[in-house]
């Protein structure tokens, strides 16, 4: 069972003072949900850097060779046919397929790497359950703690509210 | 708009002379008016357009049956008019849907500020004009229940289809186009109908909206991936768009008849495909701007910038033009300076001369800039450059192939009703497609505009501290 604590904060500077603040209390499990992207909480959730550009890259090659071994397997090799003279394994003229190939199979993989790194779909989430927490699409900069026991929560709770939440939220994950 | 907050005293950029966003408001209340349209219930214009829409859809509906049912002896198309209205739809509808990528693809790449208000209807646009292109080359098959075998599959009469064919590569340049360009929008959509669900007052609204959200929640984690996923597909997006229409121009530039056979036709198409496309945004959003009561965010700004984009693609394409009747002339090929001379002078001249008039001499008027942000003129302009980009795919196909090697197999090309119903039907089609996107999804990125409200207050804030500080008595140069 997860136990989460959330603060909305008006603003991203508030909230990110308050990310800060939990951090140097020891709060390490945190999350910042945001309407709008904050680039400056990656540093303060020491978020790693996305590794799709390397699946996209992967693929996208993957993709091409993939088309290109197709168009000269069935050109070249299964069953040539002599088109005007032309050369069995005529380079130049594979290269539309492969190349939109290398597109459609990066694209693909990059729809489903970022809803996979995101852990969507996920259509219920207990943070959706709060009313308060409809503003994180809105205007609501709100800051989630994970707290361990009770005598962490009744911490984060007084850090949130000294550090100028307007809401705090208590929600549990799981069984 | 609601509680505009009290404005500062702006500095004015000299090289901005509009501003992107009119007035500035609270993030509630700006989210609130940009999903205004899709909360509030149908107004009767609405209503009217969505019946008009539906019309000419049925009307696709009886002419694609009797395609199906008859065969594409239906159509105007004989030899040696073998390709017409199939094709020039398809080259027309496809070219269209470039400027959506264009805009929210290569302008998020440049980091273009003002793409942000005006992207998500431009690729709204882009989706149902690609899926009105497809339907084209689709039917004109013959057989388009046997449209699988341009697919590479491992049959038992070892059938492959021909690599060497532009027509195999125009099945994958059109189907990575569409499925790319669903994924694009879909994946940049993600944090407003997260918006949408969580604005949403009735239960089911919230629902489906809910639904298409994936539960997205905007937590760090999810942004930061986002924003590079989306960086990321519109740098895929960007060199897709140039493919695609240069692969559609492979179509005639690869074949030796006179008029087709010339390598300007790669850069021309997508000039043009660019130049109709702007052309189509233009016509759909001024109106939706009006009606939706957008002016705060689709600004003077946006109308100066696309017409800005219509005159240079003009010009682009009236270089094509050109090109292609100097080189029609300096080839010294008889049949190639015949192709020319017909568009000029021949039988197809007023066809030529009124492509010329819509797409030259029409967007010469935004060199000034007070018709740039003209509505009305910007409108006007915007059909025309329809009807003429029309025109022209119209010429290419036609008037190339109605008179090329051999005078004795001349024959000129008309319409049957077959045609024009397919082609009023798509544009039917079409404007039901964009209707029902302006009422069932977000039609202006809000997370997008919020932040681009933030940082033009930041920019602001940063201007007038350095002001203050030049003004401030020894703190001056």
């Amino acid at each position: 069972m997860t136990r989460w604590l959330l603060g909305e904060f008006r603003g991203p500077e508030r909230m990110l003072h308050a990310a800060r603040g939990l951090r140097a209390r020891g709060f390490t499990r945190m999350d910042a949900l945001t309407p709008i992207p904050v680039e400056e909480v990656d540093e303060v959730l020491e978020l790693p850097a996305s590794r799709l550009p390397l699946l996209a890259l992967v693929t996208g090659v993957g993709g091409a060779a993939g088309a290109y071994l197709v168009q000269w397997f069935t050109q070249a090799v299964d069953w040539p046919l002599d088109v005007g003279g032309r050369p069995f394994h005529s380079g130049p003229v594979f290269i539309p397929i492969a190349f939109e190939s290398a597109v459609l199979a990066a694209a693909g993989a990059l729809f489903l790497g970022v809803l996979v790194a995101c852990g969507l779909p996920r259509v219920t989430h207990p943070f959706l359950g709060v009313e308060a927490f409809r503003s994180a699409s809105v205007d609501g900069f709100w800051v989630a703690v994970v707290v361990e026991d009770d005598a962490r929560e009744a911490e984060a709770r007084e850090v949130l509210h000294e550090l100028g939440a307007e809401h705090v939220s208590r929600v549990e994950e799981g069984t | 708009m609601s509680e505009p907050a009290p404005r500062a005293p702006v500095l004015e950029d000299p090289l901005v002379e509009h501003p992107l966003l009119e007035g500035r408001s609270s993030d509630a209340a700006l989210g609130e008016s940009l999903l205004r349209p899709v909360l509030r219930p149908a107004g009767w214009g609405w209503w009217a357009l969505v019946g008009v829409c539906s019309a000419l859809t049925l009307l696709l509906c009886v002419a694609i049956a009797v395609t199906l049912l008859e065969g594409v002896g239906t159509w105007g198309n004989n030899i040696p008019v073998a390709w017409a209205f199939g094709i020039i739809n398809f080259v027309w509808w496809i070219g269209i849907g470039h400027a959506g990528t264009l805009i929210s693809a290569i302008l998020l790449l440049f980091g273009e500020k003002w793409r942000s208000s005006v992207n998500r209807m431009a690729e709204a646009m882009t989706l149902f004009a690609v899926a009105c292109a497809g339907l084209f080359p689709l039917l004109h098959l013959g057989r388009p229940w046997k449209f699988y075998y341009l697919v590479p599959y491992p049959s038992t009469l070892r059938l492959w289809p021909q690599f060497r064919s532009p027509l195999t590569w125009d099945i994958v340049a059109v189907s990575t186009y569409l499925t790319v360009s669903v994924l694009f929008w879909y994946v940049g959509m993600l944090p407003d109908l997260a918006t949408a669900r969580d604005t949403a007052r009735q239960t089911w609204k919230r629902r489906a909206w809910g639904l298409l959200a994936l539960g997205w929640r905007g937590s760090a984690r999810h942004w930061l991936r986002w924003r590079t996923g989306y960086l990321l597909l519109a740098g895929l997006a960007t060199p897709l768009v140039v493919s695609v229409h240069t692969i559609v121009s492979f179509d005639f530039a690869v074949a030796q008849l006179p008029g087709w056979h010339t390598t300007v036709f790669p850069p021309y198409f997508v000039a043009g495909a660019i130049f109709s496309g702007l052309g189509m945004v233009l016509t759909l959003l001024l109106p939706a701007r009006r009606v939706l009561q957008l002016h705060h965010v689709v600004t003077d700004a946006h109308l100066d910038a696309l017409a800005r984009m219509l005159l240079v693609s003009g010009l682009f394409v009236a270089y094509g033009y050109a090109q292609e009747h100097f080189f029609g002339w300096y080839s010294g090929n008889a049949e190639e300076m015949h192709a020319m001379s017909i568009l000029r002078t021949g039988a197809y001249a007023p066809g030529f001369w009124l492509v010329v008039a819509c797409n030259v001499l029409v967007p010469q008027v935004f060199w000034s800039a007070r018709m740039r942000t003209s509505p009305g003129v910007l409108w006007a302009a915007a059909l025309l450059v329809n009807v003429g980009m029309w025109t022209e795919r119209f010429l290419i196909i036609v008037a190339s192939l109605s008179e090329d090697f051999l005078p004795s197999s001349w024959r000129h090309y008309a319409p049957t009703w077959v045609d024009l119903s397919l082609l009023s039907g798509t544009v039917g089609f079409f404007g039901l497609g964009f209707l029902l996107f302006l009422k069932l999804l977000p039609p202006v990125p809000i997370s997008e505009v919020k932040q681009l409200q933030r940082e033009v207050e930041e920019s602001e804030a940063f201007a007038r501290e350095v002001a203050a500080q030049a003004g401030a008595p020894g703190g001056g140069r």
